[in-house]
């Protein structure tokens, strides 16, 4: 932002002669933007609110406004365990995604010199984020399932004689999945924070006698507050709508929100689905708005 | 900071502490795709432990398959439409995000991520509503195509605006002076110069979409492509075969995105080089 500020009068000089018909040209480049985006993200997703309350007659769809599908949705205990075990599953998910994440991006910034082996160190920890979601998801089965890594190291030492299932199909599995697929995204916010924090007041914190642990909890986390938000949020959002991880891992005690809506819309009822759905979204809607302020969506357009 | 002139012998001990967590922290991340690789030559028929010797068999297998050859030319023929939607929409969109003065221009790069940041379900499904029950759409592979254009763009987006906004206004400034009308200063000035952003933008949105598997779950109807097969046979359990097709996919993504990180650097060392 600071360069375009510098160089705003000589911008002005250009624009003062473009003709209007240019100015307006300037936006054009949103104009297939706008029809994606509008017809195939804002729309679908205004449809979900309205079927949402609508209601289905006889697998048809029908425009009666009603609150029916929610009604329904909070009228079966079910569902109702389900959305509280999908919030407590995410919460202990990023937490302790951020708390993996946190010790050891502190580690990559401060302590290994800054250049290609930190940026080297850096891709690797993003590489498994941009390999198959799917496939980061199944390479657990190896090693958690009936004849996965786990279990066959067990019997190899005697220490069990058959294999035991309790690593797979429980929330348990489903956190530590959750953390795995989530840890290179929580690094990459914390870095770019920590990579801007001045080290030199540490060490003045340091100098005028402060621990280790003061220099921490008083001048390094207060300036890095917004970078850890928005690892909280960018964490937490697509962990309440996440489908593969309970599906796969997860089994019947599994369950997050995420099948439930997958249950609806393949079980044709659209209009209750819509409701599950518009539930989530209306909990990330809530907290982008809550902390809009500290969320660093420019830094993603500065990576 | 970084010199450590005192080091005292706690600090020494937090230092290895840390460094210790970081080793930990790679086992945990590569571990578990590193175990897919190693059964994948495992000659074990469950495709998991003992390891009972090493095979090329299921890669044989895998090349055989007339199914995941079908699902292969499939998301390649997506990928493809994808790459090219997402490129020139993100490109374009680029261009007004950083040079134009928008009102509400904050409001609108969040606008622009929220395809990122909202769980891919969502999209999946109100894309399912909107295209079979309004449009009475059959779903195909041009159904996936347009849900994962809407998944990919955003990251193209922010690829060639990074770029364009550490781009110095001067020079096509200099093209202006030098007489050079708005065409001539975009083929000549500004393209050559975020090229390498467009290219790896390109290479980011063809690796989603190759890997692309929530989106597609719900717009493909009865087609196949790789992650959606992989899922179906995944279900009946660990087979060697998925483990080697697997694998394969695995070594795209990552040489694909390895690709695409590099060339930007070897692109300005490339012009240095040339500059000295």
């Amino acid at each position: 932002m600071t360069d375009t500020a510098a160089t705003a009068p000589a911008a002005a000089r250009g624009r003062s002669r473009l003709r209007r018909g240019a100015r307006l040209a300037q936006y054009a480049g949103f104009l297939p933007a706008l029809v994606l985006f509008g017809a195939f993200f804002a729309l679908p997703l205004g449809l979900i609110v309205a079927y949402s309350f609508w209601e289905t007659i006889d697998y048809n769809v029908v425009h009666h406004w009603t609150f029916d599908n929610y009604r329904y949705f909070f009228s079966v205990s079910t569902y109702i365990h389900t959305m509280w075990a999908t919030v407590w599953v995410s919460v202990i998910a990023t937490a302790l995604t951020i708390g993996l994440a946190f010790p050891f991006t502190y580690w990559l910034v401060r302590y290994v010199r800054r250049g290609a082996l930190q940026r080297l160190l850096l891709v690797l920890v993003i590489l498994p984020f941009w390999t198959s979601y799917l496939l980061r998801v199944y390479s657990w089965l190896n090693i958690l399932g009936d004849g996965g890594a786990i279990n066959r190291f067990l019997q190899w030492t005697h220490l069990t004689d058959h294999p035991l299932s309790f690593f797979l199909y429980d929330r348990p599995a489903v956190i530590l999945v959750l953390v795995y697929l989530y840890f290179p995204f929580a690094v990459l916010t914390l870095y770019a924070s920590l990579e801007r924090f001045d080290w030199d007041q540490f060490k003045a914190a340091m100098d005028l006698g402060a621990t280790p642990r003061t220099a921490i909890t008083r001048i390094l986390l207060p300036q890095i507050r917004p970078g850890i938000t928005t690892a909280v949020i960018f964490v937490f959002i697509p962990i309440l709508g996440e489908y593969l991880a309970p599906q796969l891992v997860g089994g019947q005690r599994g369950v997050m929100i995420g099948n439930l809506i997958v249950n609806f819309f393949t079980g044709a009822q659209y209009t209750r689905g819509a409701a599950a759905a518009l539930l989530i979204a209306a909990l990330i809607v809530v907290l982008l708005v809550l902390f809009r302020r500290s969320l660093e969506v420019e830094d993603a357009y500065r990576a | 900071m970084r010199e450590f002139e005192v080091v005292s012998p706690r600090a020494r001990l937090v230092r290895i502490l840390l460094g210790s967590w970081a080793v930990v922290i790679y086992i945990f991340l590569f571990a578990p795709i590193l175990t897919l690789v190693l059964f994948s030559f495992n000659a074990n028929t469950y495709g998991t432990f003992p390891f009972t010797g090493w095979t090329m068999h299921w890669y044989g297998q895998v090349f055989h398959d007339y199914q995941i050859k079908d699902a292969l030319f499939t998301t390649l023929r997506i990928s493809a439409e994808v790459t090219a939607i997402a490129t020139f929409v993100g490109t374009a969109a680029a261009f007004p995000l950083v040079r134009s003065r928008l009102p509400f221009r904050s409001g609108i790069r969040i606008g622009m991520t929220l395809p990122i940041m909202i769980p891919g379900l969502l999209i999946g499904v109100s894309l399912l509503v909107l295209l079979t029950d309004v449009f009475h759409l059959q779903l195909s592979e041009q159904t996936a195509v347009i849900g994962q254009s809407v998944y990919t763009t955003p990251f193209v987006v922010l690829l060639v605006a990074a770029r364009l906004q550490g781009f110095d206004p001067a020079l096509e400034r200099a093209a202006s002076d030098l007489g050079a009308n708005t065409y001539r200063r975009l083929r000549y000035v500004v393209l050559p110069l975020i090229m390498p952003a467009i290219f790896a933008g390109a290479l980011f949105a063809f690796t989603l979409s190759l890997d692309e598997f929530i989106i597609t779950l719900f717009l493909i109807g009865a087609n196949n492509t790789l992650p959606i097969y992989i899922y179906t046979q995944v279900k009946f359990g660990i087979t060697p075969e998925v483990n080697a097709l697997a694998t394969l996919l695995l070594g795209a993504s990552l040489v694909l995105i390895a690709v695409a990180f590099a060339l930007p650097l070897v692109v300005r060392r490339a012009r240095r080089l040339v500059r000295a």
